[in-house]
């Protein structure tokens, strides 16, 4: 290498260059010695290593504005989403990555064991980086928490629970993930602690182990051409030696490519051109995906409301999907016995390996193995992220829109609740009280504010209503609404909903009015508003000809004639 | 043929540092994207302080401000105080903020005097420094009388 440079900082990069031997360093990492073959399909190290910095250099710039609590996890990460400089791509970044992670990683492990690169001496190097692998999973399970919306906070209920089926130790086991009798503020602290603290140090240890025993016995290198009789490399001296010392013994007699005698190739430059070719497609990846951001946050994390349905991240559905098949007392056979035998043979790969040498045909019984298991995996990864809970999608019912156009109208709310007010704006994602304190603060401000405003002039349905537009705020903000549909909501609120059901709310008194529009038109609807009896002599509903327009009347029976 | 192999050779070099720098300068950017603080004065408004009828004779009234202020995720309140005095036919406010190192001054009805508990500063009724180390009068706020309540605005 030449220590180029003109003058000064030659004699700057010369002095520094005594003082710590940094040439020697560049040197040993330029010149690292690569068996002839050695390509594309072995620059996913690189691309892992790539990866692992890109997670701790966003980590680091996520922490710059994470709040580790319930109270503000949540907020936190709007913030970032929302307020902060390319926040959003941050995140999506930091989130892709993730996956990429572990994409690249399971693809690191697939070529090992194609190749037979575990295989003695590297035995130790394989452990290293199934350990890794588990290190990975481990920061995708800790990281899945911290945003603390609903979605983080069930999955980990389910997380807790699966630990629970530990033998003889579950409840501890599971008391020591949750950090206190409930997952809660201790729960996501000990996360959160572990994300960022204790996994990365365990993680480098790891890798620069890895990276070590790498140096120690060299890159395998791609199953000799030709061979069929090697026993693989049998000492430590591959990389200490020229190209031609690396390549593996051949039995005698056995047929032999003729190869030209080559100048040993060395990692710089042209191999580490590969890895940093691949780790740009890997970065340009991550970026278009990470354009759009992460996946959107959930509603806070609310531990009374359990009709969340939970969904691990992808990488987890196998898992997921296996417990499905081991129902009741046998679940922990799913859960803890099937995964622990997989990594145990995992571990003891080099070991379970009694072939001769490591070209495929004498591995085929191992290659299978490792085969249909492999396929396992992703037919229940596959089959486990298929299986979505229904999509109740985000509509806005009619009690919802009526309470959003109650809130917005006039300035019952408005008074207080707007940009720069003296009380939060009506926004989508900042109402955060309990609804307990939102129904009191409804029904009657005093209890908040003495004095901040009149008696609430508001009936029952109303108040009812207003009540669902928060619940439904915490999490999206309501569709905009032309003044006619605002009124013609609130009517329907106030008059119908009471004794009728519309698309899943109001009383069970009357029939239900979600198909009102399948049996009759808008104008027998109209004359059985405004006067039962004429229509139905035995009707039981209240006359309404004397309550609402005939204008109202018209418009309400217009809209429930649309409902098919 | 050696020649062209080490032109290869320091091309290929040259394109390795340059993606890595790439790399780097990217990520450098977003960082510093994200890390820089985001800084913004908030604008002034009018708030109410006391109304005119509250006002006792002959001293200044201590008026407190709260304001809702958003602090990156975190909602909070920012406490201010003000002095509302009278000054001829109109009215007067001073901020309770001591110039010196920010501490709150109190009125000393006897001394007529406005007084910073922290190292001995004295302001008169005017919020000019009489004594101690603050190096300016007490920052005077505009007031206005809100017609339909009466009540005295300061702007903050």
């Amino acid at each position: 290498m030449n220590p180029a440079g003109p003058g000064t900082w030659r004699r700057v990069a010369d002095w520094i260059d005594d003082r710590t031997g940094f040439r020697k360093i560049r040197d040993f990492i330029y010149d690292e010695p690569l068996p002839p073959g050695t390509g594309w399909w072995f620059t996913l190290g690189s691309v892992l290593l790539f990866g692992l910095g890109l997670q701790t250099v966003t980590g680091v710039a996520l922490a710059l504005y994470y709040a580790p609590t319930p109270d503000h996890a949540w907020d936190s990460i709007r913030f970032i989403t929302t307020a902060v400089r390319a926040g959003a791509f941050l995140r999506g970044l930091h989130h892709w990555g993730a996956s990429l992670i572990v994409i690249v990683a399971v693809l690191h492990l697939v070529r090992v064991v194609a190749f037979g690169s575990y295989r003695k001496p590297r035995e130790l190097n394989w452990v290293v980086g199934v350990l890794l692998l588990l290190v990975i999973l481990a920061f995708g399970l800790t990281g899945y928490l911290l945003p603390w919306d609903q979605r983080a906070y069930w999955a980990t209920v389910v997380t807790i629970n699966v630990s629970k089926l530990t033998p003889v130790a579950g409840e501890w086991v599971a008391a020591l993930l949750r950090g206190g009798s409930d997952i809660g503020a201790l729960t996501l602290t000990r996360w959160y602690a572990t994300h960022v603290l204790v996994l990365p140090v365990i993680l480098a240890v790891l890798v620069a182990f890895h990276l070590y025993l790498l140096r120690r016995h060299g890159i395998s290198g791609p199953i000799p051409v030709g061979s069929t009789g090697s026993r693989g490399s049998t000492g430590s001296t591959g990389s200490r030696s020229s190209a031609s010392s690396v390549r593996e013994p051949v039995e005698p007699g056995e047929p032999v490519e003729l190869v030209e005698p080559v100048e040993p190739e060395v990692f710089f430059p042209h191999q580490a051109a590969r890895d940093v070719t691949m780790s740009i497609v890997a970065g340009i990846a991550l970026a278009v995906l990470a354009w759009k951001g992460a996946p959107a946050l959930t509603p806070p994390a609310d531990p009374s409301s359990s009709d969340y349905v939970p969904r691990p991240e992808w990488y987890y559905s196998g898992l997921f999907q296996l417990l499905k098949y081991f129902p009741g007392r046998l679940e922990v056979i799913g859960a803890l016995v099937v995964p622990g035998i997989a990594v145990t043979a995992l571990l003891l790969l080099p070991w379970l390996d009694r072939a001769a040498n490591r070209t495929v045909r004498s591995r085929r019984v191992l290659l299978s193995g490792f085969g249909a298991a492999l396929a396992t995996v992703i037919v229940l990864t596959i089959l486990g992220t298929l299986d979505r809970p229904a999509d109740a999608g985000d509509r806005w019912n009619v009690r919802e829109l009526a309470g959003v156009t109650l809130m917005t109208s006039g300035d019952r709310c408005r008074k207080c609740h707007i940009a720069g007010g003296i009380a939060p704006a009506l926004e989508a994602g900042r109402i955060t009280g309990t609804q307990t304190w939102l129904a009191n603060h409804v029904a009657d401000p005093e209890v908040v504010g003495p004095g901040v405003r009149e008696a609430p002039a508001v009936d029952e349905q109303d108040l009812a209503a207003m009540l669902a537009a928060l619940a439904h705020l915490r999490s999206t903000a309501p569709p905009a609404l032309d003044p006619s549909s605002q009124a013609l909501m609130t009517l329907v609120n106030r008059q119908c909903l009471k004794c009728h059901r519309i698309d899943g709310v109001g009383g069970t008194q009357g029939p239900d009015l979600s198909h009102a529009g399948r049996k009759l038109d808008a104008p027998t609807i109209a004359r059985r508003i405004a006067n039962p009896k004429a229509v139905k002599a035995d009707s039981e509903m209240t006359a309404f000809a004397d309550k609402m327009s005939p204008q109202e009347i018209q418009t309400i029976a217009d809209w429930l004639a649309l409902k098919k | 043929m050696a020649l062209h192999a080490e032109d290869r050779r320091s091309a290929l070099a040259r394109i390795v540092f340059g993606a890595l720098g790439l790399i780097a300068a990217g990520l450098a950017g977003l960082v510093g994207l994200v890390a820089s603080p985001k800084t913004s004065t908030p604008s002034r408004q009018w708030r109410r302080a006391v109304s005119i009828f509250d006002l006792p004779p002959g001293q200044p009234m201590a008026a407190v401000l709260v304001d809702r202020t958003q602090d990156g995720w975190y909602a909070t309140s920012k406490q201010q105080v003000v002095f509302i005095d009278r000054e001829g036919q109109g009215y007067k406010a001073l901020s309770a903020t001591c110039q010196h190192l920010g501490c709150r001054v109190h009125f000393d009805v006897a001394k007529q005097q406005y007084l910073c508990p922290c190292h001995g500063g004295v302001y008169d009724r005017q919020g000019r420094v009489l004594a101690g180390p603050p190096p300016r009068p007490l920052q005077t706020l505009r007031v206005r009388v809100n017609e339909n309540t009466s009540d005295i605005e300061v702007e903050l």
